[in-house]
């Protein structure tokens, strides 16, 4: 596995795996100490521990210079491995992986930066962990200073920065190293709006010069439009493989046969950390077999304006019986940074849950209407959920597994979402 | 051997990562402290001072100029414990990087190694310095001194990489490193010449590596003389051979290090 740049050669892939595996060997909870094991900690070092997990299993794919590729896959399904993989951080067990070019990896943003040395010390210091010369980050210096904007702060130890400083020093340091594969794993809940859409224009700036983009991301709508191609992950392996558009549709539709958990059923084999985090729960008496975000025309789109008609319908099945009371369905709408816009039910909502006792209809369709959409510019992610009456069981949640965009209406206002308000002037 | 030439090709051009990583251990181990850098000197001449009070005033061996005898040897032994000790743990410090980052491992303990000998510079002034003060002889056999300071170097560099391979994976090993080199400490003739201990116990301290690179130092520096043979090719045997199976045993070790690390 050679990591020394090649020269530029566009026929050659930028990224190739060829069966790869990785596994992981479970237990140790913690490293062998002889104060705990005494002289087994000794022999533990030897021995071959028997619980192993596969994280990624068979993988096999090639991306092209210039190409935009897309991951999708639930939680646990091995996202993130597979570009720890690409970037050398975890070794291949079986298989070979191949790089050609220099790796910009926007994974963990921030990782390489000693805390206690300056901003400035820090661009030197990860400028040579990528292996950037001395001279060109001199060259780049002030370009990065400028695109983070945190000159002012170029001398206080990166431990006192913001959060957002943080991210968007490590974020511009990376960047500007004329990377010719990024990885990129849900960076886009980087700083603020701004600076969002900034760094997204800098990274489609590098496609055009040949570079390849790995896309990893929840945000299937995003996948579906910016990449050409995409995988679908699941439990390690290749589950889907092509299009984006395809990889996308292929997804939504394992969301919807429950794949989160049939993985948690089959035991074994999923990591502990899916059943934590599985996105989809519920005890499926009701079920929501899809959510579609439609405009005033009643057609599907993912994309909406400031100030627009909104429209989700929850599509669901029910196996409620006729005595039983109706269920609550509710909503959430969440910015990309995870901050919980607002959240209604229909727990309140005369003709669907608060209605006399008729029973709800065994299939329908519930419609949430936005006459004028509030959101400002941004990507939104949104859960739908039906639980019983008394809120307390789930039927089927779906949590954060939908999203959609706003676009940008140029208005001089900030912030996410707008209130209904008036200014008024008097003389003192 | 194809092997090995791509890894050091690769490290290569990780040079100026290593040296960034020894100069930000450096520069950030005073950052706040008034007396800063000057510390690295401070510290061992006290440590200098203290042992020389201790032995010339109190406990005596009939040494003749014994400051420097036992500057010679202190010297030797530091640059060696201080740097095992710190480098040990170089791969585990850094482990936050590893799980997050592609780095060759081997930056870590090289660069541990190397903000440590960058230290020891101040333990070669004070020792100048007392060669001027108690006259000590100054005569040609000094030239072999950076021959030996190499051997030094490579030694604890060898002796690093084995123990911070080990350390990964039984986090008992730094408290047995410095147990360890406690002993030794005495265990080494720094304090005393090894004539003044009977036939067999000499016997069993010959076993002891350090030995060997405490005496190196000690010939052109306290006796003015070149080491003999058998102590240079034992040194340079010793350090040559920590050296190859320290890096064996970290590159076939160091991929599954991030499964250890946390």
């Amino acid at each position: 596995m050679s990591r020394l740049p090649d020269p530029k050669d566009f026929s050659k892939p930028a990224v190739a795996l060829e069966e790869v595996g990785i596994r992981f060997l479970l237990s140790p909870p913690r490293p062998a100490s002889l104060r705990h094991d005494g002289l087994r900690a000794l022999r533990a070092l030897g021995r071959r521990r028997k619980e192993e997990f596969w994280a990624l299993r068979n993988i096999d794919l090639e991306i092209k210079p210039g190409e935009i590729f897309g991951v999708v896959g639930g939680n646990g399904a091995g996202k993130s491995t597979l570009l720890k993989v690409m970037t050398g951080i975890y070794p291949a067990t079986n298989g070979r992986v191949r790089i050609h070019g220099t790796l910009a990896p926007l994974i963990e943003l921030g990782a390489a930066f000693n805390p206690e040395l300056t901003g400035a010390e820090n661009i030197f210091l990860s400028g040579s962990i990528h292996r950037v010369p001395r001279r060109e980050i001199r060259r780049r210096f002030d370009e990065i200073v400028d695109f983070s904007g945190i000159r002012e702060f170029l001398n206080v130890p990166v431990k006192n920065y913001s959060s957002g400083m943080f991210i968007r020093l490590a974020f511009s340091i990376i960047i500007f190293f004329q990377p010719e594969i990024v990885l990129i794993d849900e960076v886009f809940s980087v700083g603020d709006e701004a600076f969002q859409k900034k760094s997204f224009e800098k990274i489609l700036s590098f496609r055009e010069r040949g570079a390849a983009i790995v896309l990893v991301s929840h945000d299937l709508n995003l996948i579906a439009r910016i990449a050409g191609r995409a995988a679908v992950l699941s439990r390690g392996r290749l589950a889907y493989l092509g299009p984006a558009a395809e990889a996308v549709a292929h997804y939504r539709k394992f969301l919807l046969e429950g794949e989160g958990l049939d993985a948690v059923r089959s035991g074994r084999e999923s990591s502990p950390a899916l059943l934590q985090n599985s996105r989809r729960w519920g005890d499926r008496r009701v079920e929501i077999t899809s959510v579609v975000f439609v405009g005033e025309d009643g057609l599907p789109r993912t994309s909406f304006r400031t100030g627009e008609y909104f429209e989700a319908r929850l599509s669901y099945v029910s196996r409620l019986g006729p005595q039983e009371k109706r269920p609550v369905f509710g909503v959430a709408l969440i910015t990309a940074y995870q901050m919980l816009v607002y959240g209604p039910n229909t727990l309140e909502a005369e003709g669907i849950s608060a209605a006399p006792q008729d029973p709800l209809p065994s299939r329908g369709v519930v419609r949430f209407i936005v006459p004028s959409l509030p959101l400002f510019a941004g990507n939104y992610l949104f859960s739908a959920s039906v639980y019983d009456p008394t809120l307390s069981i789930a039927h089927d949640h779906h949590d954060q597994m939908y999203g959609f965009h706003v676009d940008d209406s140029g208005a001089k206002e900030f912030g996410c979402v707008r209130i209904g308000c008036r200014w008024g002037i008097e003389p003192d | 051997m194809r092997k090995m030439r791509d890894t050091f090709k690769e490290l290569f051009s990780y040079g100026d990562l290593l040296v960034n990583l020894a100069l930000s251990e450096l520069k950030l181990r005073y950052r706040g402290s008034a007396l800063g850098f000057l510390w690295t000197v401070l510290n061992p001449l006290f440590f200098l001072l203290i042992l020389a009070a201790v032995f010339s005033l109190i406990i005596r061996f009939q040494v003749e100029n014994y400051t420097i005898f036992l500057f010679s040897g202190l010297v030797s032994w530091l640059m060696i414990q201080q740097t095992v000790i710190i480098a040990t743990a170089s791969v585990v410090n850094n482990q936050h990087l590893i799980r997050k980052v592609f780095i060759p491992k081997l930056v870590f303990p090289l660069s541990s190694v190397l903000a440590r000998y960058v230290d020891h510079a101040a333990l070669f002034v004070i020792l100048i310095i007392f060669m001027g003060i108690y006259k000590a002889p100054i005569r040609a056999s000094l030239v072999v001194v950076p021959y030996i300071l190499l051997l030094h170097f490579v030694f604890s560099l060898g002796l690093s990489l084995l123990l911070a391979v080990a350390y990964v994976r039984l986090r008992d090993v730094q408290q047995i490193v410095a147990v360890v080199f406690q002993a030794l400490f005495y265990a080494t003739p720094i304090l005393y010449p090894l004539d003044v201990l009977p036939e067999n116990f000499q016997a069993v301290i010959r076993w002891n590596p350090i030995y060997y690179f405490v005496e190196s130092l000690r010939w052109p520096v306290y006796r003015g003389a070149f080491p003999p043979n058998s102590i240079l090719i034992a040194a340079t045997g010793l350090a040559a051979a920590a050296l190859v199976l320290g890096y064996v045993l970290f590159v076939r070790n160091e991929k599954a290090f991030v499964f250890h690390l946390s």
